[in-house]
């Protein structure tokens, strides 16, 4: 080890000099939307802050941010084409992303047999690492398809929607007290998967499904019909399964429009900016988990945050993803100096970083301290619950808040750890 | 009675039986439903005018024709913001607001239609017919993209201005019923009247009529036909205008491609009708906002788009020329 260090001062003109090169490290997320677009911020200030510290083992970063935006919506196409223009720069070393499931399953196939590490911030369809147990559907495809035989090359810092759809579950059944519900998905991956396993939780815990409808984005345009086919089949709640983009909570200010104020609850993909300015009129009592850990509670988090403020001041910068991401990218920037030092100094390449990145034990973070399993889920297994309530201070919330009524935020109210159940 | 008419009034049997059995085991959801199935297609039928005149006239599906709607909405939602708007309740600026703001929604609409017919489709008048159709169709994504680039991809909130809340809405016999819903559909009913009015006692209604029935023929007789046909879209333009803004009014929501899906819907409803057939259209439009309510409630949302597309599939096997007839110009 001793050898290494003097190895890397002496490339490296004392280690902090940052002249041996650029690794590059990129990001495929969604940032045509603010959630996107917060979690990229916490890649960035992670760079940053590496880099203003003198970067690592004589490198610097170099950090660059891929849209997989299409015409408004996350792009599973686009998110290919994207890695591939990664998969293209052998500078690129690892990657940060992507922030949608459904992109995750198109990329992993051609990510994996090029060992090009991906750390997802967000993706939380289980079927991506894992199987799912029974009661659970089971997985309409599977992780060792995606990596048809290669090392596995995707990690993840949050936990999966066999948690996040059960922890709604519970929150709604025990805490709310709502014991029938309708359950509105937007034919997507993440939300055909998230409300499946909300839907089964709450059946075990003894709950009445109402009624069970899917939409499609291009061809619903009013939820009216369907709302008021769940509460004429007795659903006394709404849980949904689906993101901002696919319009997900125009849906939560139509139940106003109804006159039907029972408890709205979903996923993360609601836990945004711009579900808050869809439900518009109707914000308040949104209920949202989160796949992580609240950064927010942790009272070591609060001077990471602090400086993240300062250096991203925008009223909607920071995120429910942001330190998530931060995490993500700090994780692989480790990886990647620990796979420096294998290759002698020299710019490693991929595989050394894959490797690496695998052994990944104990490292620690702004969220927690995370072990990874062999499959590349994380051993923090927290999902958060959210609630839409008038602050005022916004600072002082998760900073989660409507664009246009910029005091209607996101606020922590619990948690589940599945880890510990 | 051929097996075709046969097939098609079994097929309608089969689903006024099916709707009245809802109807009976729950009147107050069916009505319900209906409230809103008649309000969304109100404002299909406003849509479906615009396309139903302009192929009346030209023979061409304007594509374009749904996002001129969805601009009217984003328009009035910009000029919108220069009042002293209240969306906590209803005040006397909020009045003046829309009564101010739906006339010149529908004058600028009405002009950029001009605009888009003299440079997309005059120049093409003469050319193949799939020529236009493929204009329309750029036009349409030209259309879109300006409005991405205004607003970008996420949804716009339209000014909640219209009376709402406690005190303009009321249960009767258990159907919930707001003041929007009936704003909706009045407002629609009496664009729909004047237009009525308009093609059959005016002079340029006149001629719009004899326009659609023979080109040539009225060109003879002293109609300016490039004047008609511009008129056509104009006026196609004030109805998507107004029906935009009274879109954004009623759900508050617009997002830019908003006008690919609800244009498929109101052709659909133009075709339903009987294309080129303005009562048709108006007809068709509330009939197809009907089903796709009841299919939402009955059946599931995830198949209305099929009932919906379905039922364009039958129209066109079983009565080609819509419910009530098509008015084409006669080759």
């Amino acid at each position: 080890m001793a050898l290494m260090v003097a190895f890397a001062c002496g490339g490296g003109g004392g280690g902090t000099g940052g002249n041996k090169g650029t690794i590059k490290i990129g990001s495929d997320l969604p940032v045509c939307t603010t959630g996107g677009q917060s979690t990229a911020n916490g890649v960035k200030f992670a760079v940053d802050q590496k880099n203003a510290a003198g970067g690592l083992n004589g490198y610097t970063f170099s950090y660059q941010s891929f849209d997989d935006c299409r015409q408004g919506a996350y792009s599973a196409d686009a998110g290919v084409e994207n890695v591939q223009t990664m998969l293209g720069d052998p500078k690129f070393l690892g990657m940060i992303g992507p922030y949608n499931s459904a992109v995750a399953k198109a990329e992993i196939p051609i990510s994996s047999p090029q060992h090009f590490v991906m750390i997802s911030p967000s993706n939380t369809n289980p079927c991506l690492t894992k199987e799912v147990a029974p009661p659970q559907a089971p997985c309409t495809y599977h992780a060792a398809d995606l990596r048809s035989g290669n090392a596995n090359n995707y990690w993840r810092v949050v936990t999966t929607d066999d948690y996040q759809g059960p922890a709604m579950a519970d929150y709604m059944y025990k805490t709310l007290n709502v014991h029938n519900v309708g359950v509105l998905d937007d034919s997507t991956v993440f939300g055909v998967g998230i409300s499946g396993a909300f839907e089964t939780e709450f059946k075990t815990l003894g709950g009445t499904i109402a009624k069970h409808s899917e939409y499609q984005k291009a061809t619903t345009s009013d939820w009216k019909s369907i709302l008021l086919a769940f509460k004429n089949a007795g659903a006394l709640g709404v849980y949904v399964g689906g993101t901002d983009d696919q319009n997900i909570c125009i849906p939560r200010k139509q139940m106003k429009d109804l006159g039907w104020d029972v408890p709205f609850g979903g996923g993360d993909g609601i836990e945004t900016t711009d579900c808050i300015d869809q439900a518009s009129g109707n914000e308040l009592n949104i209920n949202a988990t989160s796949a992580g850990a609240d950064a927010t509670q942790i009272p070591g988090a609060k001077s990471t945050i602090d400086a993240f403020r300062k250096a991203f001041p925008g009223a909607n910068d920071f995120g429910g993803y942001t330190m998530q991401a931060y995490d993500a990218a700090n994780a692989l920037m480790a990886a990647i100096g620990r796979a420096i030092n294998d290759a002698g100094g020299n710019t490693p390449t991929r595989e050394q970083v894959r490797s690496e990145m695998a052994k990944t034990k104990g490292f620690v973070g702004v969220i927690g301290t995370y072990d990874f399993d062999q499959n590349g889920d994380t051993n923090l297994k927290i999902v958060s619950i959210y609630v839409v309530q008038s602050v005022t201070d916004p600072a002082n919330s998760t900073g989660v808040c409507g664009k246009a009524q910029t005091k209607l935020c996101f606020v922590w109210k619990t948690q589940f750890d599945f880890a510990k159940k | 009675m051929s097996l075709i008419d046969f097939l098609f009034y079994i097929i309608c049997a089969a689903a006024v039986i099916l709707l009245a059995a809802q109807a009976v085991i729950n009147p107050t959801a069916f009505v319900q439903i209906t409230v809103f199935g008649l309000a969304d297609g109100a404002m299909y039928a406003l849509v479906a005018l615009g396309y139903t005149m302009v192929y009346g006239i030209i023979e061409l599906i304007n594509f374009a024709h749904g996002d001129v709607f969805t601009l009217g909405g984003y328009i009035s939602a910009a000029i919108l913001g220069f009042f002293a708007i209240n969306e906590e309740s209803f005040s006397v600026i909020n009045l003046v607001a829309i009564l101010l703001v739906f006339p010149v929604v529908m004058l600028i609409m009405g002009g950029i239609n001009i605009t888009i017919e003299r440079i997309a489709y005059r120049p093409l008048r003469n050319a193949p017919r799939l020529a236009p159709l493929i204009t329309a169709i750029g036009m349409s994504f030209v259309l879109e993209g300006i409005m991405f680039l205004w607003h970008g991809p996420a949804s716009v909130h339209f000014p909640d201005i219209l009376p709402h809340g406690l005190g303009y809405q009321t249960t009767i016999a258990g159907v919930f019923v707001t003041f929007k819903d009936g704003f909706v559909m009045a407002t629609a009913i009496v664009l729909v009247t004047l237009l009525a009015i308009f093609i059959n006692r005016t002079k340029l209604g006149k001629a719009m009529r004899a326009t659609a029935q023979d080109r040539d023929a009225a060109q003879l007789m002293g109609i300016d036909i490039n004047r008609t046909i511009a008129a056509t879209f104009f006026i196609g333009a004030l109805l998507a205008g107004a029906g935009g803004m009274i879109w954004g009014l009623y759900f508050n929501n617009l997002f830019y491609n908003l006008g690919f899906r609800t244009g498929l819907v109101a052709f659909t409803s133009a075709v339903f009708g009987g294309i080129g057939n303005i009562p048709g259209a108006a007809i068709g439009g509330v009939l197809i906002g009907l089903i796709a309510a009841y299919s939402d409630s009955y059946i599931n949302s995830k198949w209305t788009e099929v009932v919906i597309f379905g039922i364009l599939i039958g129209v066109l096997v079983f009565r080609p020329t819509g419910l009530l007839g098509m008015r084409v110009p006669e080759k």
